[in-house]
């Protein structure tokens, strides 16, 4: 197996304000070609990590490098690999989508002819071509982020940062946003997507790490992730009209630690499902009940980010 | 090939200059509200401490003149700045592979020009008004571009403190404008200011920039003009590094 090389290696980064560390010597490696997740709740790090890499803050300890390029002693070359999508579209209101692209690629180095070919292929391709003309300060917030990740591609970077790219946008901006990263990826763009959305998070991401009180406590594939919480496995299981039958019975059933209702629905949760499925058809058959419906679920990724990290996060969880 | 790659490297630094420099100009300099201010504050100001005293009105114009160069350069970038914090659109170019003195000098480029231009036109009115001749033309050109730099260079320095509202700056800015103002020579001649007032006018470009004007339009300077020259590149080359200074200060 041919070993990709690192986009992204931090080691031992820290970085303090006063007593506080907001980043806590974390060390870890994202490879070439792949997406990354980087989770936690609020005031974690994240934030200050991102802020590190891209050379807004100065680490006070430890080292990073992007695609081999320290990012203090030979930040130009680092950068110059770097397209950055803020969580905040930080575009220029009284410029048009063009002329935004335009100086997004002059600061990048692109060259003319080159710049604005890819200007064009870039609104055309995220459905802004008839406003290229038009002042960003009049678009919605969803295209507002298609141009700031349009701004992000033009230098067509190695090593996309993302921050929150699909926060508070309608589904079809986040569905176009979310295919034009994959899109990127499958062409060789490696990516760092930062998010508090779990099932994003879950369905983008090769791999996941998970960051809390400024420290990396797991990193993984999210179905690595996932198996490492037996506990949160369970049976879902819903009962013809008129079952009598309700938590207390079925939290009875052999290797069932805990019962919920959700609707029509109990969930089991027991760290053996088969042996749990077992207990409910017996329990189903010597109760004279029929089953209408009944499914193994693994442990979401947002059970695992509770898990770790003790935090509630708002927000669908996925289901395996 | 190592100079060649140096020389690129340079030319790159100056186009990204330049690009941020365009940008700003069409963001912010080029607004009605903008161009009023800037040609109108400087008369406002000119007025209220010319009429009335017995000055003829032609030698207050190098003042005049000064003033103009040094509100319009120094003022809207230290405005705009803070509001492109707030936006991040400052990380933009904090993030970029460029140096962080380009990013100061895009921002400094974009005020001087804007000072070259309206104290240009501020002297292109007065001239006739007043049936003044310019005396020295390289006195006039070394004046209006180096002290345009310079004092667009002093608003940048402050804008560096990592403000989001443009007020907070201003205010800083306002502090250290008003008073060299008084003592730079430009209402009040200098060798009519008390001793400290003479002391503290050798510690204020403005003292340079406008005995430059004085040399342009009347033929007459304190300084020698070279020295003169030699100080407003001093001033501007210290606000660059200390805005530098104060940049990294805040990202530690």
């Amino acid at each position: 197996m041919v070993q990709m090389p690192s986009a992204v290696e931090l080691s031992g980064l820290t970085k303090r304000y006063g007593e506080i560390v907001a980043v806590d010597h974390i060390s870890f490696e994202v490879k070439e070609g792949e997406i990354f997740g980087f989770l936690g709740p609020n005031g974690a790090g994240k934030t200050t990590t991102i802020s590190m890499l891209t050379g807004l803050v100065t680490p006070t300890e430890g080292t990073a490098k992007i695609f081999g390029h320290d990012i203090r002693k030979e930040a130009k070359e680092a950068k110059r690999c770097v397209g950055i999508v803020w969580e905040e579209s930080n575009v220029y209101p009284e410029l048009s989508a063009l002329e935004n692209l335009n100086f997004a690629g002059e600061i990048y180095h692109v060259v003319k002819r080159q710049r604005e070919a890819k200007a064009l292929e870039l609104l055309e391709k995220f459905g802004l071509s008839e406003r290229k003309d038009d002042k960003v300060g009049g678009f919605s917030k969803g295209m507002k982020r298609r141009i700031a990740i349009s701004m992000a591609l033009i230098n067509s970077p190695r090593l996309l940062f993302l921050d929150e790219p699909t926060a508070g946008l309608d589904v079809q901006s986040n569905i176009v946003i979310r295919e034009a990263v994959r899109e990127e990826n499958r062409k060789g763009t490696t990516v760092f997507l930062t998010t508090h959305n779990i099932e994003e998070a879950n369905q983008m991401c090769h791999r996941i790490a998970i960051i809390n009180h400024g420290k990396i406590i797991a990193i993984d594939r999210p179905e690595n992730l996932r198996r490492t919480i037996k506990s949160a496995q369970s049976v879902q299981v819903s009962f013809e009209e008129g079952a009598e039958t309700g938590e207390a019975e079925l939290g009875k059933i052999p290797s069932v630690r805990r019962v919920i209702k959700e609707g029509h629905r109990f969930r089991l949760f027991t760290e053996d499902p088969p042996a749990a499925l077992e207990g409910i058809w017996d329990y189903a058959r010597s109760h004279g009940i029929r089953i209408l419906e009944i499914n193994t679920l693994g442990p979401t990724l947002e059970d695992v980010f509770i898990n770790l990290t003790g935090t509630a996060q708002a927000g669908a969880g996925g289901r395996s | 090939m190592a100079q060649c790659t140096r020389k690129s490297a340079l030319l790159e630094e100056l186009e990204a200059a330049w690009a941020i420099a365009k940008k700003d100009i069409k963001i912010y300099y080029l607004k009605a509200p903008t161009l009023m201010f800037a040609i109108l504050f400087p008369f406002a100001m000119f007025f209220a401490f010319a009429v009335g005293r017995e000055m003829p009105v032609a030698t207050l114009v190098p003042g005049l003149v000064s003033i103009t160069v040094f509100f319009s350069a120094s003022s809207i970038g230290p405005s705009a700045l803070p509001l492109e914090r707030r936006i991040k659109a400052y990380d933009r170019l904090v993030c970029a592979p460029i140096s962080p003195y380009t990013v100061m000098l895009g921002k400094v480029l974009s005020g001087a020009i804007f000072g070259l231009v309206i104290g240009s036109i501020i002297l292109a009115a007065c001239l006739p008004v007043f049936g003044l001749q310019i005396i020295s033309l390289p006195g006039l050109l070394l004046g209006l571009i180096l002290a345009s730099f310079c004092f667009s260079m002093l608003g940048i320095m402050l804008a560096m403190f990592p403000r989001e509202n443009p007020g907070d700056v201003m205010l800083l800015l306002n502090f250290i404008r008003l008073p060299l103002i008084f003592i730079s020579g430009i209402f009040i001649k200098i060798e009519m200011l008390p001793y400290w007032g003479q002391v503290a006018s050798a510690f204020s470009p403005l003292t340079y920039a406008n005995d430059l004007m004085r040399l342009a339009l009347e033929g007459a300077s304190a300084f020698d003009p070279l020295l003169s020259a030699a100080l407003l590149i001093s001033f501007s080359a210290a606000f660059l590094y200390i805005g530098r200074r104060i940049d990294l200060k805040f990202r530690e």
